[in-house]
């Protein structure tokens, strides 16, 4: 199936913030298009068929988390990312129960953004999928008996361990970041001191390498995670 | 903060009250005393009046007819006057009585000055009934007594008494009930006052007494007290403001440089060494915001209930491979369906916090306990570890911003997580307090439970 490049509309009026979100979009293979107010980003919305529609908070004219319901209720199946610099957690939390699909604060690390426009970009091309089992080669996850095997050979893994396995999955190939994880996985939207994600990937990947007898989770300098099981694959 | 509990018994009020009562009291009882004194002597005064006017009566019938006259004028005397009252009797030279109200001479009773000049008196008893009056031996040998009662005068003196202890038992009653009364009404306007220092001192700036200020001294004082706190309050604010600012304002340019960094090439763990400082600084800088943005919530506003057994349990569950990994035993003893009306991840923040530092300050062998059950109307959210512990020097400041121990300066960190706690749990109407133990760290957390229905 070959899938046309998708569309990002940024709604965002500071001019410097927007370039850097088109340039992100970009990068991913996205055709961009912006908004410079909360009624011409709700026309915009409104009148193209959007992947991903970036909302700023603090717009003229309106709160760009006022706009989702709006959307939505305008047949829109725009996943929504809110970046805007009411970043503290309770904001975050406010946007995501407000119907947005993810929150990153301002000002963002591009790398931090791009993996957010990843996944939800990835996330809109899984939702035609909807199979229980999800193999990348030789290591198969059972979504519903919650296993992972690789070959004829059962990985077990804790029940949290498996949530962090099929995130992964969802974003195979992809780098998905420490605060991703912590947000998607751990549901907890603060910034810990120490990064305890760490340990639980390293465990997760400790058992998978064992299994596979190769790399499936990669470090991405600076950045996060990428599973890739059949990179080294040969 | 526990509140001592002030009984009205050790009020200064009281105190001042009954000093100010008793010296009014001792003051009533000298005037009292006065009195009392110039009526004795008074009636004293009235005695020796109508003894000497009966003796100058006594002393004319004498002058004019001599023994008979004397005779006939003490019959007469006696026959209208009752023995209780005053005492008259004259007799022979051979002791047969000749006139009077006395069958005989009293015993004891010796004759003493001449004729009937009033000086000298004396006083007899007889049938225990004071008189006083003279003893005479007229000449020829006749002996004459005239006394008066000393009696009547005695019971006014001893109902004068009576009156005046009664008097005082009313004033030491009714000073005992006004100082009850003062200290009341000072005591509760005081306590008042004192609560609204206990509420501030626990970290409630913003208190304040509510309804209006009388237009008395207590009123002045309220006014003052309100005064002060208000500047310290916008003091406070000022300088919370003013890092905020700084957090805020410095967050962005670092953001910046950390951009422009991970475009740079070559180098890269310098860069990545940078990087991390970078991410380290913008950390502190958001712990500031978190904590000032959980000081100013106030109020229920925001809360829902939060399932805290299950929370505390996925925190414990994210920080225990940490915990193993560093070689440290951790435990979780959490009761089931401890409900609290709260915000989620402040929440998690708190126990993430709270997990961190236990296992930041514990060294491989030592062994960390959560516990949360209910404790009375609250539950208990309890950490403690077998640690160094909190070195008593920064005991007192252990909540405040920055506090680290000189000891701990080779350990990351920066002093802002039991701030953060601190502020958390002031957000949700949670105590904290750090009980004493004999090994390692211990802190407690009693969050208001929400009761079930």
């Amino acid at each position: 199936m070959d899938h046309p490049a998708p569309r990002i509309l940024i709604v965002e009026d500071d001019a410097d913030a927007a370039q850097a979100i088109a340039e992100a979009a970009q990068d991913l293979g996205a055709l961009t298009e912006r908004a410079a107010t909360f009624d011409a980003g709700l026309a915009a919305a409104g009148a193209g068929d959007h992947a991903v529609i970036v909302f700023d908070r603090m717009l003229p004219g309106g709160d760009g988390i006022d706009a989702i319901a709006r959307i939505r209720a305008a047949g829109s199946t725009a996943l929504v990312l809110v970046v805007s610099a009411l970043g503290r957690a309770a904001n975050k939390i406010e946007g995501l129960e407000k119907g947005a699909d993810d929150y990153l604060a301002k000002p963002f690390d591009p790398e931090e953004l791009r993996a957010r426009l990843r996944a939800l970009l990835r996330r809109r091309q899984m939702q035609v999928i909807d199979n229980d089992l999800v193999a990348f080669g030789e290591l198969q996850i059972r979504l519903k008996a919650r296993t992972v095997h690789v070959g004829q050979a059962h990985v077990p893994v804790s029940p949290k361990e498996f949530e962090l396995i099929s995130y992964f999955a969802r974003n195979a190939g992809e780098t998905v970041t420490r605060m991703q994880l912590l947000e998607n996985v751990w549901n907890l939207h603060f910034d810990p001191q120490t990064n305890v994600v760490d340990v639980h990937v390293g465990r997760l990947r400790r058992k998978l390498e064992q299994a596979a007898g190769r790399a499936v989770i990669h470090t991405d300098r600076g950045a996060g995670y990428v599973f890739d099981p059949q990179r080294d694959a040969g | 903060m526990s509140r001592p509990h002030r009984s009205l018994a050790t009020s200064a009020s009281l105190r001042v009250t009954l000093a100010v009562a008793a010296g009014i009291i001792v003051l009533s009882l000298g005037a009292m005393a006065v009195q009392y004194r110039i009526t004795a002597r008074a009636l004293e005064a009235r005695q020796d009046g109508l003894l000497a006017a009966e003796l100058d009566a006594y002393a004319q019938f004498y002058e004019q007819r001599r023994i008979p006259g004397l005779r006939e004028a003490i019959d007469a005397r006696s026959a209208v006057t009752p023995r209780d009252q005053a005492l008259y009797l004259l007799q022979d030279r051979n002791g047969t009585t000749l006139a009077g109200n006395l069958p005989d001479w009293p015993q004891g009773v010796r004759a003493q000055g001449t004729l009937f000049a009033t000086a000298p008196a004396q006083d007899l008893v007889l049938d225990g009934t004071t008189y006083r009056g003279v003893a005479r031996d007229l000449p020829g040998g006749f002996p004459f007594l005239a006394a008066r009662s000393l009696a009547p005068d005695a019971a006014t003196l001893a109902q004068l008494r009576g009156t005046i202890l009664r008097v005082l038992v009313a004033l030491v009653a009714l000073s005992l009930v006004a100082g009850w009364l003062v200290a009341r009404a000072a005591v509760g306007r005081i306590d008042r006052l004192n609560a609204l220092a206990d509420r501030v001192a626990g970290g409630e700036l913003s208190a304040r007494l509510p309804g209006p200020r009388a237009a008395d001294e207590f009123g002045a004082l309220e006014g003052h007290v309100h005064a002060m706190l208000d500047r310290i309050e916008a003091l406070n604010r000022a300088t919370h403001r003013l890092s905020d600012s700084i957090a805020h304002e410095l967050r962005t340019p670092l953001n910046r440089i950390r951009q422009r960094l991970s475009r740079l090439t070559g180098q890269d763990e310098e860069l990545a060494a940078i990087d991390a400082e970078m991410a380290g600084a913008i950390r502190i800088f958001d712990s500031l915001l978190d904590i000032s943005s959980a000081e100013a919530a106030a109020g229920t506003s925001g809360l829902v209930p939060v399932d805290f057994s299950a929370l505390a349990a996925e925190v414990f569950d994210l920080y225990a491979p940490l915990a193993e990994d560093k070689g440290l035993t951790a435990t979780a003893d959490i009761a089931p369906d401890c409900t609290i009306l709260g915000e989620r991840n402040l929440l998690a923040q708190l126990v993430s916090n709270l997990l961190d530092n236990a296992i930041k300050f514990c060294a491989p062998g030592d062994s960390i306990a959560l516990s949360l059950g209910p404790d009375g109307p609250a539950h208990r959210l309890a950490i403690s570890d077998t640690g160094p512990g909190v070195p008593s020097e920064i005991r007192d400041a252990a909540f405040d911003r920055f506090t680290r121990a000189e000891r701990d300066r080779g350990i990351a960190g920066h002093g802002l997580g039991l701030a953060l706690v601190q502020a958390i749990a002031t957000r949700h109407g949670a105590r904290v307090t750090l009980p004493d133990t004999a090994r390692g760290f211990r802190i407690e957390v009693s969050w208001p439970a929400l009761p079930r229905d």
